[in-house]
């Protein structure tokens, strides 16, 4: 019997398979992040989020 | 003609009605200045939110009993200190009870002397209150409840104690302390439901509980939307706790801070978890509706690059302040009057030096 999936598990799921990439944009953040303004890491976030994208379709 | 400044106060009132409406209205609207009875209380929770969580949260049974560990071990800890008092208490209440975690961690042995029997038969009864029923009533048919007498009572709100003054030996609040919007009163009645010279033995979670939570979701909502949303809850600190208990009549009071660190596999994890439990957020005024991808996607990047484990785990504070106040009694012992003392510590300490 398949048990049902919640979205945040799928969420996760995609999510972990982008560590790499996660871990480029937390850096970026965490170097100065007594300074954070909006979209001060913008290059970073796209690239783990077309990551996660690809990553949440392949599933 | 006479001047109008000789006129008596009467005419003048006349006076002016006759030129303008305005002002006569604006002088006889003016009540006086009252104060209301008590301190004005700013409501942060929405209670409403926070049962439905509970009620939600306690609909999933395994699910809800899977995320026990860290109330059954808070609820162990405050046991242990209740223990610590030498005395048989025939009537108790578990203010906040939650899934009865006190009333199950009194019916085992004490981890500090496994030889000796459980910890319930130091209590007669036991009434644990609580505001959503669906979660005091999760473990009812499980077999500690034949340990020990409970009593179960549905709160209709968790504010309010619908109890006569003097009625409890003790009173026992674990992990629910911190949803209440007027503290204050609630130790207040605390305290005047309390036996005189009886406990009333607390933990709630404070100061920086969920920190890494909390610093992450902000700078992850400030890079990607530019503002900060409330997502984890405004806490007492320590020193706040004294102040608390103090002004609601306690004496002789203990606080002490304790931190459990909990690791979780990613931020989804332990967000799932305070969810299960019935924790999530219930601040008014809240962003409503889930919360954006773009910024848990964020936030899961920093906290692992913030305050990540060596072993990719991610590490979740849980500060736990425990009070203990007692009630006023008869034969409490007090402090000693300002000035009585005989004996100065200058001497003693500089005699322990030489």
């Amino acid at each position: 019997m398949p048990t049902k999936t919640r979205p945040i598990e799928k969420f996760a799921t995609a999510v972990g398979k982008c560590s790499a990439e996660g871990a480029v944009y937390g850096k970026c953040i965490v170097a100065d992040y007594k300074n954070v303004t909006k979209d001060k890491c913008l290059t970073e976030f796209l690239k783990l989020k077309d990551c996660y994208l690809a990553a949440y379709k392949t599933r | 003609m006479l001047s109008p400044v000789l006129l008596p106060a009467a005419s003048l009132h006349t006076l002016t009605r006759t030129r303008s409406h305005r002002v006569i209205a604006l002088r006889f609207s003016r009540g006086y200045a009252i104060q209301a009875p008590g301190a004005p209380t700013l409501d942060i929770f929405s209670s409403q939110t926070k049962w439905l969580q509970k009620e939600r949260a306690a609909a999933d049974v395994q699910a809800s009993r899977d995320v026990d560990y860290l109330r059954d071990e808070v609820a162990s800890r405050l046991c242990e200190r209740l223990l610590d008092v030498n005395r048989h208490f025939p009537k108790v209440l578990d203010l906040g009870a939650n899934a009865c975690n006190i009333a199950r961690m009194l019916t085992r042995p004490s981890p500090d002397s496994p030889s000796s029997t459980t910890r319930a038969e130091r209590l007669s009864t036991l009434v644990a209150a609580e505001s959503s029923q669906a979660m005091l009533y999760r473990d009812a048919d499980l077999p500690f409840n034949q340990a020990m007498e409970i009593v179960r009572q549905v709160l209709p709100t968790s504010e309010m104690l619908p109890y006569e003054a003097n009625t409890f030996d003790a009173v026992l609040s674990s992990l629910s302390l911190h949803w209440i919007n007027d503290l204050p009163s609630v130790l207040a009645q605390v305290n005047n439901v309390l036996k005189p010279d009886s406990p009333f033995i607390g933990v709630m979670l404070g100061g920086d509980s969920l920190f890494e939570l909390r610093t992450s979701l902000q700078l992850a909502e400030l890079e990607r939307r530019g503002g900060v949303s409330m997502h984890t809850s405004p806490l007492a600190d320590v020193r706040d706790v004294g102040g608390l208990l103090q002004r609601a009549g306690f004496h002789l009071l203990t606080v002490d801070v304790d931190d459990i660190v909990v690791d979780f596999p990613n931020s989804f994890a332990l967000m799932r978890d305070l969810q299960a439990m019935g924790e999530s957020n219930a601040v008014l005024g809240r962003e409503m509706g889930a919360m954006q991808r773009d910024a848990m996607l964020a936030a899961e990047g920093i906290y692992r690059e913030l305050h990540g484990n060596d072993d990719g785990s991610i590490p979740a504070t849980f500060r736990l302040i425990y009070m203990i106040g007692w009630k006023e009694g008869p034969n409490q012992s007090k402090p000693l009057p300002r000035g009585s003392g005989m004996i100065s510590i200058k001497d003693v300490l500089e005699g322990q030096t030489k």
